[in-house]
């Protein structure tokens, strides 16, 4: 079975630990005086992120763990405090003593470590790597977030679902309308209404056009990490070009209040005419791009993550697609009606992610045409039922999911798993092998969301 | 490569030309000879993403695109606080990044100023205060001046970096 989440939810008496699989739920409750689980990180490794989470937020013991080191709160958060805990209304905390994080390092004669971070240099968000070395090669490398924590599962609690979509589509600024998505269904369960298929097309319309924005920023940096500039500054000049389409549609250039129950209107000759003049540069891009054999020398077998290591990491999107995983929630019926083919590499390196990114914005492309729409209705939802609801969307990233629970009308609770807090547990495995002046290089290959991870 | 520089020649120049928007020529024409008067030609800035929702970067890493090409105008971004005049703070100042961003600010080099950019530094966006989040940034940090937006265009950005030129 596949591991997507594992959080806690506070309720009168006990703590319920739902664990979330492909297959099915398991919820287990647990005395709130003295709260005790047993890990699952020996069978699923990136459970433990969820662990030491769920131990910051709620003071959740975690029995049989490898790893019992804060994970959001950082040196000087003040200690024993579970912010999560609904008792828990402090608007302000001090600084305490610095208490120094033990980062994973690997021993042995002339083994160095090399620390970059938080702050990166270059314009990136904030995050920290430690890097045990043996001169230039990687033996081992920690990724340490939560920098940018900024409490938006507590944030929500207690505000109606419509008063979160503002700040839940600023949850990751560049998955923005797969944010909005996953908020839609939920909030159209919470009040049992239908969404027409006119809007549901413009809306995986403009899924697939932030795809196609994100991906064409990485086919211009991954290059630009090897040292290939050109690729940069043309997929940046076309991500410019996408940018500007979505602020033709949705009045934003990032899609924030893209996803909506309005009624809207599409220039489609306009669109039709943007699309085919992409799928020109593309092919030329892509013609163009394959044909650098030193480019490829430095994609092909970089960074590698084998497919048994993908899948036991239980990685998502991108990453796991490249690595042979066939993966992906657009897998269904009303996707595939559009044009939507399920893509996947084999090798699992900078090459595959790269090729894997390239191949979805053909696809992509090929989506829109079909997913146009001239005009969609509003739709008036009816009154908002409490309940628990769970929504999925496939971002840029990969598989986003969430799930809230309303209660008395507003929300009680709020959790969202963003695609990269799968797929940073699984970064250290590309390492080892590869000098440290190809991790931005891998790094960026995978372009994960530090904001989503961090929240 | 044949068919790159084919490509390349064809393309041209993008960087939006003066003949189409006057004001914009104006502008960046404006923005170059302050960056020359008060800054010797160039202006260095650092970027700090002190808790953001990753748009404000984005729009920053837009900015060197070719249709801005800011590094044209005699403004880069630099690697190194120790190498930067100006400070762009983006983000929500969070519990977690304040050391960190105060860190930054207390390697560069005086004289040295701050501008926030985006809604978020200033506590403008849809983001409650809560304990996780610091914000407004001008209670930790002297702040020169505010690009806002949620989040601010490329074009928002230049104009807002003229606005601090002309203030200083
Ligand atoms: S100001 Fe808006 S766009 Fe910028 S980081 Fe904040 S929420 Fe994101």
């Amino acid at each position: 079975m596949r591991l997507i989440a594992r959080y806690a939810v506070e309720l009168e008496e006990v703590y319920e630990i739902v664990t979330v699989w492909d297959e099915q739920t398991d919820r287990v409750r647990v005395s709130k005086s003295d709260p005790h689980i047993e890990t699952l990180s020996h069978t699923h490794p990136a459970a433990i992120w969820f662990e030491r989470k769920m131990h910051d937020d709620f003071g959740i013991v975690i029995d049989g763990a490898f790893d019992n080191r804060p994970l959001v709160h950082q040196e000087r958060f003040p200690r024993g405090l579970h912010p999560m805990q609904k008792h828990f209304t402090q608007t302000a905390i001090e600084p305490v003593e610095y208490l120094p994080y033990k980062y994973e390092t690997i021993g042995g004669d002339g083994v160095f470590e090399v620390a970059v971070g938080p702050i990166h240099a270059g314009i990136i968000e904030p995050g920290h790597f430690q890097f045990s070395q043996a001169g230039e090669e990687m033996l081992h490398q920690e990724v340490r977030h939560f920098y940018k924590y900024r409490a938006v599962e507590k944030m929500l609690e207690g505000k109606t679902l419509a008063d979160a979509k503002a700040v839940i589509e600023r949850i990751s600024g560049n998955e923005s309308v797969a944010y909005q998505i996953a908020w839609r269904d939920i909030a159209l369960q919470a009040a049992k209404t239908e969404l027409p298929d006119a809007n549901r097309k413009y809306h995986a319309m403009l899924l697939e056009l932030e795809r196609i924005i994100h991906h064409l920023t990485d086919l211009g940096f991954i290059p630009n990490d090897a040292g290939f500039g050109a690729a940069l500054a043309f997929c940046s000049k076309l991500a410019e070009e996408a940018r500007r389409q979505m602020q033709r549609l949705s009045g934003h250039r990032f899609g924030f209040g893209a996803i909506g129950f309005e009624e809207t209107k599409t220039d489609t000759t306009q669109m039709k005419l943007y699309l085919d003049d992409l799928e020109k540069e593309m092919r030329f891009f892509e013609e163009w791009i394959t044909d650098i054999p030193s480019l490829w020398d430095r994609f092909d077998t970089t960074g590698m993550l084998a497919h048994h290591k993908a899948l036991k990491y239980d990685t998502v999107g991108v990453v796991a697609r490249a690595s042979g995983m066939a993966l992906d929630r657009r897998d269904n019926d009303f996707y595939r009606a559009h044009g939507f083919v399920l893509h996947t590499e084999k090798s699992g390196d900078v090459a595959a992610r790269f090729k894997q990114r390239l191949a979805e914005v053909k696809n992509a492309i090929v989506m829109m045409r079909a997913l146009l729409m001239e005009q969609t209705d509003p739709v008036t939802l009816n009154e908002v039922h409490d309940g628990d609801y769970t929504a999925y969307a496939e971002s840029s990233l990969g598989e986003l999911f969430m799930n809230i629970i309303v209660k008395d009308g507003i929300i009680e609770r709020f959790f969202v798993r963003d695609p990269s807090f799968m797929n940073w547990q699984a970064l250290h495995l590309m390492m080892p092998g590869n000098i440290i002046a190809d991790f931005p290089l891998i790094n960026k290959s995978c372009d994960l969301s530090y904001a989503g991870n961090d929240l | 490569m044949i068919r790159f520089w084919n490509k390349r020649l064809k393309t041209g120049t993008l960087t939006e030309a003066p003949e189409i928007d006057t004001e914009l020529a104006a502008l960046r024409k404006s923005l170059k000879d302050e960056v020359k008067k008060k800054f010797a030609g160039s202006l260095a800035i650092r970027m700090v993403d002190s808790g953001s929702c990753n748009a404000c970067e984005a729009e920053c890493n837009a900015l060197s695109n070719p249709y801005y090409d800011l590094e044209r105008l005699g403004i880069y971004f630099v690697a190194s606080p120790r190498h930067a005049d100006v400070m762009l703070l983006s983000g929500l100042m969070t519990f977690n990044m304040t050391p960190h961003v105060l860190d930054a600010y207390a390697q560069m080099p005086e004289p040295k100023w701050v501008i926030t950019l985006g809604d978020c530094p200033a506590m403008l966006s849809p983001f409650e205060k809560n304990f996780a989040v610091n914000a407004p940034a001008q209670n930790h940090l002297p702040i020169a001046h505010h690009i806002p937006g949620c989040p601010p265009s490329p074009d928002e950005i230049i104009r807002g970096l003229l606005a601090f030129l002309k203030k200083i």
